[in-house]
């Protein structure tokens, strides 16, 4: 009987061609739009990159000059400068070709037309050239003698930091606008999974009172009908990340069967979610897909599928969160992945995926049970 | 007013998840735009800076006071995960460790890797914070090469470093001024196509679906009703729905503004006006291929989610590359971003190309609105040519 249901159930899947079409289409839509939009954001925002600066001299300054030569000759200079009049120069930051305006007065200013981490960089190499200019003055007022010592102090080359790397993976963070989106996919299982109960409920189809009337055990007809909708799910989450991996070649990493796995077993908890909310009550599917479309895009969003730091927000104001809600634990079992040379993590998200997937069902299961109808 | 009940007794089953979006919209933006004032002054950018202080020592809390002047110290996170988590994240910008002997190597004029620091990219708080500690450091070895003691060349670096330096902000907005609308209550209007898009397609899409499902169709076209008075009463419902969202939203608006708007900010209002009818537009043409419900969600997300980042309502537009935005222009919400970017002073106004824009948006309205209606004449007089039954002679 089993067998029989489930192969029903899959021809049915197959036949309702509008859901799993959009399914297959919308990550490769949004996918598609994601790359295009974000093709190099992360080499031209995030990672570092020289800040262009305008020098106007009011008054001619050969130190400034030789500060500033020394710096252009660095390998990795964090400023370039371009020595212009202040007419030029307010046009070139007026049209963006410079970030700021360092003016050359005895002292130097500043002037910069967003507030911002290039702007910020520039302020502090303003005030370094002015301190360093300061402690050079108090050592010539003070203790001329020393003069060259303090000189030779300031003008040394240290290097206080050494890093201390802490992943080999793939650091470009626009890459989890990805990841939330197989998790949004996902989470839109969540509408496979109700079609499960609209199925099964007399009130809620034709379809749901003639399988209520028929002979076949209702365990047998749900769980059948629950593992067509899972292999339905996950031919979509595989198509989904064999896309983003082989056409839009997103970086999942070298451990791409375990990001298949994650995919899957995401795919699964979105259809449980979905079949617990539809054996929810007698609500009519209106309200049920309402209620499971916003609840997913809540999840996405505090997940981070809009807003880029969502993730980080939420780690440091309420933690537990990111434990519970799905999409965050489809997305971060990916980030693990990716980030994280143990499995130690990925691990932890796949079992609490896992978890939050046969409590979803039980419940359905514990709400859909002896459901008795009236007259049909 | 038959087909007016109607059409509300539809709509109000999807107005919970309306409600649900533009709740939450509220949530998050109440938040951010009471954040940030409207002066045009410049405040360096203050980073979240996580310090593990392994050395203890008064002058490694000389160091971490100094830090904190300007930025935000965050408590330390023992667990090296959450660490990863949040500089991934960007929640944390730097990660400093202070070693055990820092204070007898500074005091010994070693600098060499007196600190460590917990890498993920090389982003511009990780340069702006090396600059300060190697700036900090050399001040105090510069003034202890003046004949300083420790604890005072500390004091005396801290406070050379601390002096104020004249930055001023260049002004291209124009004229007026813009301090009627600041940038921080420009995001609430960036944001508010992505909640139109996404209530306005999900719901009136639904709503229209059902009033043009053939069997109701084809019935109300039997019926004494005048095909004119049908088309209005759908309209009204349209507009009661579309106009009443669109009032909510400036009503939210008006309350965070803290009174009456003033100045460019009724523009931005305009700007949104035209981006509802927009949205309307979009849901009424989209109806017209008689999606399933779900199928319409899935649309609603690929149409309002695509736009959001395309057109720089999620990601500022200067962050997408230049032929980014040039395909971005082929749709109507990157018109909207550049006029209220305009607006609220985040690029030059300039009120012709204000207008300029707002017309685009009101160009693509009634191109919608006309290919709709031409599909529409096309199926329905195709429609009634089939069902038409031929009279026995």
């Amino acid at each position: 009987m089993f067998w029989h249901c489930l192969k029903y159930e899959l021809l049915t899947s197959i036949r309702a061609k509008d859901l799993i079409i959009w399914l297959m289409i919308f990550p490769i839509a949004l996918g598609t739009l994601f790359k295009i939009a974000f093709g190099s954001v992360y080499e031209t925002q995030t990672k570092f990159s020289t800040v262009k600066t305008a020098v106007v001299e009011t008054t001619p300054d050969p130190v400034l000059h030789q500060v500033l030569d020394s710096i252009g000759e660095q390998e990795d200079a964090f400023m370039s400068v371009k020595y212009v009049d202040e007419d030029e120069a307010m046009d070139l930051l007026k049209n963006e070709k410079v970030e700021g305006i360092i003016f050359a007065d005895g002292e130097l200013s500043l002037t910069v037309h967003y507030k911002g981490m290039n702007s910020t960089i520039l302020t502090s190499f303003v005030e370094n050239y002015n301190s360093q200019r300061k402690i050079i003055m108090e050592a010539a007022k003070n203790d001329p003698a020393s003069l060259n010592d303090v000189t030779a102090a300031l003008s040394a080359e240290v290097n206080t930091c050494r890093e201390v790397p802490l992943t080999d993976g793939n650091t470009d963070n626009l890459i989890q606008y990805f990841y939330n989106l197989i998790a949004m996919v996902a989470m839109f299982g969540s509408l496979t999974g109700l079609h499960i109960t609209i199925n099964n409920q007399a009130n809620l189809s034709a379809v749901g009172s003639r399988n209520n009337c028929s002979p076949a055990p209702k365990s047998v007809s749900i769980l059948a009908a629950l593992t067509g909708s899972y292999i339905v799910q996950g031919f979509c989450m595989a198509l989904c990340v064999t896309y983003l991996r082989f056409v839009l070649k997103i970086d999942f990493g070298s451990r791409l069967p375990l990001v298949y796995a994650a995919a899957l077993l995401g795919g699964i908890a979105g259809v449980s979610m979905g079949f617990f909310v539809g054996s929810l009550n007698r609500m009519k599917i209106e309200a049920k897909t309402s209620i499971l479309m916003s609840v997913s895009m809540i999840c996405c969003f505090l997940s981070g599928l809009m807003v880029g730091n969502m993730k980080g927000v939420i780690i440091k104001k309420a933690p537990w969160f990111n434990h519970v809600n799905p999409a965050a634990l489809v997305s971060d079992s990916f980030y693990c992945l990716n980030i994280y040379s143990d499995y130690r993590r990925f691990m932890e998200k796949i079992i609490s995926m896992a978890v939050i997937s046969v409590i979803f069902v039980a419940l359905g299961i514990v709400v859909s049970r002896r459901k008795k109808y009236e007259s049909l | 007013m038959k087909v007016f009940d109607t059409f509300m007794k539809v709509l109000k089953t999807k107005l919970f998840s309306v409600m649900i979006y533009v709740v939450v919209f509220l949530a998050i933006s109440i938040p951010m735009a009471k954040n940030g004032s409207a002066e045009k002054k410049f405040e360096k950018s203050s980073l979240n800076i996580c310090v593990f202080d392994n050395d203890d020592t008064p002058e490694s809390h000389a160091l971490v006071e100094f830090i904190g002047k300007e930025n935000e110290i965050i408590p330390e996170y023992t667990n090296e995960d959450d660490i990863l988590d949040l500089l991934y994240y960007e929640s944390v910008d730097f990660a400093l460790i202070i070693d055990k002997g820092y204070s007898e190597k500074l005091a010994s004029g070693e600098t060499s890797d007196i600190f460590r620091y917990y890498k993920v990219h090389d982003s511009y708080s990780t340069v702006y914070v090396r600059q300060l500690l190697d700036r900090y450091v050399n001040g105090v070895q510069a003034y202890m090469a003046g004949g300083m003691e420790l604890s005072e060349a500390i004091d005396h670096s801290a406070e050379a470093m601390s002096q104020e330096v004249e930055v001023s902000m260049a002004d291209f907005t124009g004229k007026s001024g813009n301090s009627d609308f600041p940038t921080s209550f420009g995001a609430y209007f960036r944001y508010m196509p992505y909640i139109m898009l996404s209530t306005v397609i999900s719901a009136l899409c639904i709503v229209l679906k059902a009033m043009n499902r053939k069997d109701i169709r084809y019935r109300t076209n039997c019926s004494s009703m005048r095909p004119n008075s049908f088309t209005m009463q759908i309209f009204a419902g349209s507009a009661v729905f579309v106009l009443g969202l669109w009032l909510i939203l400036m009503g939210a608006g008006i309350v965070m503004y803290g009174g009456i708007f003033r100045g460019r900010v009724w523009g931005a209002v305009l700007n949104s006006f035209l981006f509802i009818i927009i949205s309307a537009a979009i849901a009424v043409f989209a109806a017209n291929f008689s999606p399933s419900n779900t199928v319409v969600n899935l649309i609603t997300q690929v149409v309002s989610l695509g736009m959001s980042f395309l057109c720089g309502i999620f990601v500022p537009l200067g962050m997408l590359g230049s032929n980014i935005e040039k395909a971005a222009r082929f749709l109507p919400a990157y018109w909207y971003v550049k006029a209220n970017e305009m607006l609220c002073g985040n690029q030059a106004y300039d009120a012709g190309k204000v207008a300029m824009c707002m017309l685009v948006e009101a160009g693509f309205a009634v191109a919608l609105i006309m290919i709709t209606l031409v599909l529409n004449h096309l199926k329905f007089s195709k429609a009634s040519e089939s069902v038409a039954v031929p009279v026995q002679a």
